[in-house]
C-alpha cells in the first residue's frame, strides 16, 4: 500500500523514460557543436553575417533616426544626441563635485591632525579657514 | 475539458468510477499542465538577489560604490578592507546571488570590510569610456573613497573575469596607492595562445569588423556579449540549461539556485563601445598587457610594476577565459608574495556554483586572513 502511495506521488514525467537517451543525445551534440563553433568556418560564417545584417539594417537605422531627429524638432523636444550631451556634461560636473570633496578630505585630515599636534608644534594661525566646519 | 476535469480530480474533489476525470492517465496531464507553468514561470520570472545589506556610500556617472553592514557576529574584524571589482558587462551581483550562496556573505561573516563597485550600465553617452577611465579615474576616486571610510591606507581588491583586467592595470600603474592584496579571478590577461581562445577566432579582423558594430551601436549591445558568451557552449546553454530545470522541478532548493542563477545570466548590460575596442583590438589582437605595449592615459602599462602580494585564481574548466589567458601574469609581477590556485569548475561557477563555499571562498579567506590584519 505505501509503494501505491508512493508511486501516487510521484509526479508524472512523460519524458522521464527518455532522459537517458536525451542526455547522451546531448552529449554528443554538445561536442559537435562545440567543435563548429571553434572552427575557422564558423567564425567567418557569423562574421559574415553579422556584417550583412549590419550593411542591410543601415540605411534603415539612418532614415529612422534623421526622421526621429525631425519629429523631436518639430515637437520642441531634445534629440539623444542633446540628451546624451547633456548626460555627459553632468557627469563632468559629478567629477568636478568629486574633486572638491576630495579636497575637503584633505583640508578637514590636516585640520584634524592639527589639532591633535602639541601645541608647539602648531602654526602661529590657528584660525579656522573659512566655510570649513570644526 | 479534460483538462479542467483533472484539475478538479487534483483538487481532490469527488469523482466516480465511471468518470474521465478520475483516470491515471488524466491526472498525469493535469499533473503535466502543472509542471509545465511552473516551468513557465520559474523561467520568467526574476528571483530575488543581492539581499546582503549594503549602503551606498559613493557614486558617479553610472558607478556606485557599496559598503556591506559589518556583521557584529563575525569572530575578528580584520583591518585591511576588501574591495571587490567585477566585469563591464555583468551585474556583480553574482558576488551576492542569493542568502546562504554569496561571497559577499561569506566573506562579512568572516569579519572583512566588504566594498562592491558596481560599473553600471552604460548609456550612449558613455560610448567614449575606456579602460583608461575606469582603471585610472572611476577606480582611483572609488578607493579614495573607500580609504576615507574604513580608516585604513591599505585595502585587498578582488577583480574578476575584466574586473581583473582592470584591476591589473590599476596595480600596475599605482604601484603606491596602498594596494595591499590583489586577488585576480579567471583573468583574461593573456591573449598570446590564439588558438586555444575562440573568442579571438571570432573577433580576429578578418572576420569582425568591430568599428562597424559601434559605429551602429555605440556601446556593444549586452544581448551581444550574451550571444557570444552562450554561443561558446550552445548545446548547454540553449537546451541543457533548460533541461536541468526540468528534471529537477520538484526540487525546490534546485529551482532556488537555477532561477537565481538564470535571474543573473538574462540580467545583460551593454559595454561603453571604446572599452570594447580596446578589449578586442589592443587584447585580443594584439596582446598589448602581456607584451608591455597597452597604453592607458598615454603611458605603458608595465605589470612587472605590481608589487602587491597576489593570488590568481583560474578555473580549470573556463571555457571563456582558458587558464592559459590567466597563468603567465605571475612570473612578470614584481610581488615576493605570489600564489597561483586552481579549481575544478568553470569561469562563473568556482565563486557561484554549489560547491563554491567549500573550495574556492575558503582558501581566498584563508589567502587573505594571513594578509589583512
Amino acid at each position: 500500500m505505501p509503494d501505491v502511495k508512493e508511486e501516487k506521488a510521484k509526479p508524472f514525467d512523460p519524458f522521464e523514460p527518455f532522459r537517458e537517451m536525451r542526455d547522451a543525445y546531448l552529449d554528443a551534440m554538445s561536442k559537435t557543436m562545440v567543435e563548429a563553433v571553434n572552427s575557422e568556418s564558423y567564425a567567418q560564417a557569423s562574421g559574415a553575417m553579422l556584417d550583412w545584417s549590419l550593411t542591410a539594417s543601415g540605411p534603415f537605422r539612418e532614415a529612422m533616426e534623421k526622421s526621429m531627429l525631425q519629429a523631436m524638432q518639430q515637437l520642441s523636444l531634445p534629440s539623444r544626441q542633446e540628451i546624451a550631451a547633456l548626460a555627459e556634461r553632468f557627469t563632468n560636473l559629478e567629477l568636478r563635485v568629486d574633486d572638491m570633496d576630495a579636497k575637503l578630505d584633505r583640508v578637514l585630515n590636516l585640520l584634524v591632525q592639527m589639532r591633535s599636534s602639541p601645541p608647539a608644534e602648531q602654526t602661529e594661525s590657528h584660525e579656522r579657514p573659512a566655510g570649513i566646519p570644526g | 475539458m479534460q483538462l479542467a476535469a483533472a484539475r478538479q480530480c487534483a483538487s481532490g474533489e469527488d469523482a466516480t468510477d465511471t468518470d474521465i476525470e478520475s483516470t491515471p492517465l488524466v491526472e498525469q496531464i493535469a499533473a503535466l499542465e502543472e509542471r509545465m507553468r511552473a516551468f513557465s514561470r520559474i523561467v520568467s520570472s526574476k528571483a530575488p538577489i543581492a539581499q546582503t545589506p549594503k549602503t551606498l556610500v559613493w557614486a558617479l556617472n553610472k558607478t556606485k560604490l557599496y559598503r556591506y553592514a559589518p556583521n557584529p557576529e563575525a569572530p575578528h574584524r580584520h583591518r585591511v578592507p576588501l574591495l571587490l571589482v567585477f566585469a563591464l558587462m555583468n551585474r556583480p551581483y553574482i558576488l551576492d546571488l542569493r542568502p546562504g550562496h554569496s561571497f559577499v556573505e561569506f566573506m562579512v561573516g568572516r569579519g572583512y570590510d566588504v566594498y562592491l563597485l558596481d560599473w553600471g550600465s552604460p548609456g550612449i553617452e558613455d560610448k567614449h569610456l575606456k579602460f583608461d577611465d575606469y582603471a585610472l579615474e572611476y577606480l582611483p576616486r572609488a578607493i579614495r573613497k573607500l580609504k576615507q571610510i574604513s580608516g585604513s591606507e591599505q585595502f585587498s581588491m578582488l577583480g574578476w573575469c575584466i574586473g581583473a583586467i582592470l584591476t591589473t592595470i590599476y596595480a600596475a600603474m599605482r604601484p603606491d596607492d596602498g594596494l595591499r592584496n590583489l586577488l585576480l579571478l579567471t583573468a583574461p590577461l593573456d591573449f598570446s595562445n590564439r588558438e586555444g581562445l575562440t573568442f579571438a577566432r571570432w573577433t580576429d579582423e578578418k572576420y569582425f569588423d568591430v568599428e562597424k558594430v559601434l559605429a551602429a551601436f555605440g556601446n556593444m549591445p549586452g544581448e551581444m556579449i550574451d550571444y557570444g558568451a552562450r554561443a561558446l557552449k550552445p548545446v548547454e546553454n540553449y537546451i541543457g540549461n533548460y533541461c536541468k530545470l526540468w528534471d529537477n522541478l520538484d526540487n525546490p532548493r534546485a529551482v532556488e539556485a537555477w532561477q537565481a542563477m538564470n535571474t543573473w545570466v538574462t540580467d545583460n548590460i551593454p559595454i561603453a563601445g571604446a572599452a570594447y575596442r580596446q578589449l578586442i583590438v589592443d587584447l585580443y589582437r594584439n596582446n598589448a598587457l602581456m607584451r608591455g605595449e597597452l597604453r592607458i592615459c598615454n603611458q605603458l602599462v608595465d605589470v612587472g610594476r605590481i608589487r602587491a602580494n597576489l593570488l590568481t585564481v583560474i578555473a580549470e574548466g573556463d571555457h571563456i577565459t582558458p587558464p592559459c589567458q590567466s597563468e603567465t601574469v605571475v612570473e612578470k609581477v614584481s610581488s615576493q608574495d605570489k600564489q597561483t590556485y586552481r579549481v575544478p569548475g568553470g569561469h562563473i561557477g568556482i565563486m557561484a556554483g554549489s560547491s563554491a563555499h567549500r573550495t574556492t571562498w575558503p582558501h581566498i579567506e584563508e589567502w587573505l586572513a594571513a594578509r589583512s590584519d
